[in-house]
């Protein structure tokens, strides 16, 4: 049953106030907000917001090669005959491959989980795009030269980086994960023993 | 009188969720207040100086100030972090068990120190084992250990000395087990239809015996059960304790699947 509208608001517009406070990061007030100012742009470019979100619905799709979101599979990034197919980057989610595109870094491929494993939630091995990965590893044309886990550095991050490492033991494929340490503009008086002794760990020689 | 504006905690933090653009809200047992609920403001970006204090099963100093509807930390300082123990998916699993009961058995502001303290000696317990400690060594002894000591110390403690119907001491391999009537069964009585009752051998029943009489984790033997008595205990003290819980234990079940792959 639809709750009653917020009072001082019409049915439509507390229907919407509700699918928008279900967004993420997006609270009770802000809903109104933007509610209201849908309702006050132009009739065009309300639909045109309409139109996109039912485009993503409707085209968006997995890459079969990388399981990154996509309009066509194979992606840009696994159909582009430049990038180096010696190199994997197992990222958590479509954004950190994002993220780390914008390094212009690295031209290797990508293999998007889509979440990590996660014992308080219920989440193992076969809920996220693990066994995708271990498929399109045995499927390759050339063996791996190097597996690249990119998850967060969270306790769920580091869990999963572990599983693939042990899953992968022994495979000859060299597995790396990205560096730790300390953030750029970050300040070693603040940083947590966990950061520290990692940045230590993974300390450079000056050149 | 009116309350402090500050006040200051040591606590496990036991689950985070994130909030708004770059706060994170955490979970914690404190042993001055129980559980606390605290916002972490701005924990989330990089460059705060929060970050990383906030990852599960980490030992955190906190300062905190009074807030309207959380209270936001104003300082943390970690205490450990206990790095052993987040050095393989397993030990987290197993890590993350211990954090899900205290959040399932423990009540906002309601201290008990000894919780706390059963806590982190699991925790250090086991981040003292190797990756590779196999079956033969009952790896999860510490877990049972801390299973059993929860809920004793919630008072959910099941009878393992007499039968709960009728009061008389068990003889041996002619007891059975019923999480529901409240522990050990003798062979005679007769329970209710709706309470679950299963077999309960001998060799579980001194198992479990061993874990309610032994002081402190530290001071467990070196037990080499068969693999039958080990999932004859977890089974009793899991079904113990999903009915006082009233649901599943999904670390646990995670690491049971874990295992089987």
């Amino acid at each position: 049953m639809t709750p009653d509208p917020t009072p001082g608001t019409t049915r439509s517009l507390g229907q919407l106030i509700d699918r928008l406070h279900q967004l993420p990061g997006i609270g009770p007030k802000s809903a109104q907000r933007i509610a209201y100012y849908i309702a006050h742009v132009p009739d065009d470019e309300a639909r045109a917001l309409a139109d996109a979100i039912v485009a993503v619905k409707d085209m968006i799709l997995f890459c079969d090669e990388c399981r990154n979101l996509t309009d066509a599979s194979p992606c840009a990034i696994c159909a582009n005959p430049q990038r180096n197919r010696d190199q994997i980057c197992v990222v958590e989610e479509s954004r950190d491959l994002v993220a780390l595109e914008r390094t212009r870094v690295y031209r290797g491929m990508y293999h998007v989980l889509h979440g990590t494993l996660s014992p308080l939630n219920g989440v193992g091995p076969e809920d996220i795009h693990l066994p995708q990965l271990f498929a399109r590893l045995q499927d390759q044309d050339s063996p791996l030269q190097e597996l690249i886990v990119a998850t967060n550095p969270t306790l769920e991050g580091d869990a999963t980086a572990d599983f693939i490492y042990r899953r992968l033991a022994g495979s000859g494929i060299r597995i790396t994960r990205l560096a730790l340490g300390l953030p750029v503009g970050g300040s070693l008086e603040f940083a947590d023993e966990t950061t520290l002794s990692r940045a230590l760990a993974g300390r450079n020689q000056l050149e | 009188m009116t309350q402090p504006r500050t006040y200051r905690a040591v606590g496990l933090t036991l689950r985070k969720s994130p909030a708004g653009e770059a706060d994170l809200i955490a979970s914690l047992y404190s042993r001055e207040h129980g559980k606390l609920d605290v916002l972490a403001r701005g924990a989330r970006r990089l460059t705060s100086k929060l970050m990383g204090h906030f990852e599960p099963l980490t030992l955190v100093r906190l300062s905190i100030a009074r807030g309207r509807t959380l209270d936001i930390v104003a300082e943390a300082e970690v205490v450990n972090a206990f790095p052993d123990v987040k050095a393989d998916y397993a030990s987290v699993a197993r890590g993350l068990h211990v954090a899900e009961l205290i959040d399932g058995f423990s009540a906002s502001s309601a201290s008990n120190p000894q919780v706390l303290d059963l806590a982190l000696q699991t925790l250090d317990a086991i981040g003292k084992q190797s990756p590779a400690a196999t079956d033969d060594h009952s790896p999860d002894l510490p877990l049972r250990y801390f299973d059993l000591q929860l809920l004793q110390l919630s008072g959910f403690l099941p009878e393992l000395y007499q039968c709960v119907e009728c009061g008389d001491g068990l003889e041996p391999e002619r007891h059975r087990f019923a999480a529901g009537a409240g522990g050990a069964l003798c062979a005679d009585c007769i329970t209710p239809p709706e309470i679950v009752v299963r077999p309960l051998s001998l060799p579980a029943l001194k198992v479990l015996r061993l874990l309610h009489r032994t002081e402190s984790v530290d001071r467990l033997p070196q037990l080499n059960m068969p693999a039958t008595v080990q999932r004859e205990v977890h089974g009793i003290l899991s079904e113990t304790l999903q009915y006082w819980l009233d649901r599943q234990l999904r670390a646990q079940s995670f690491l049971d699947a874990a295992k089987l792959a």
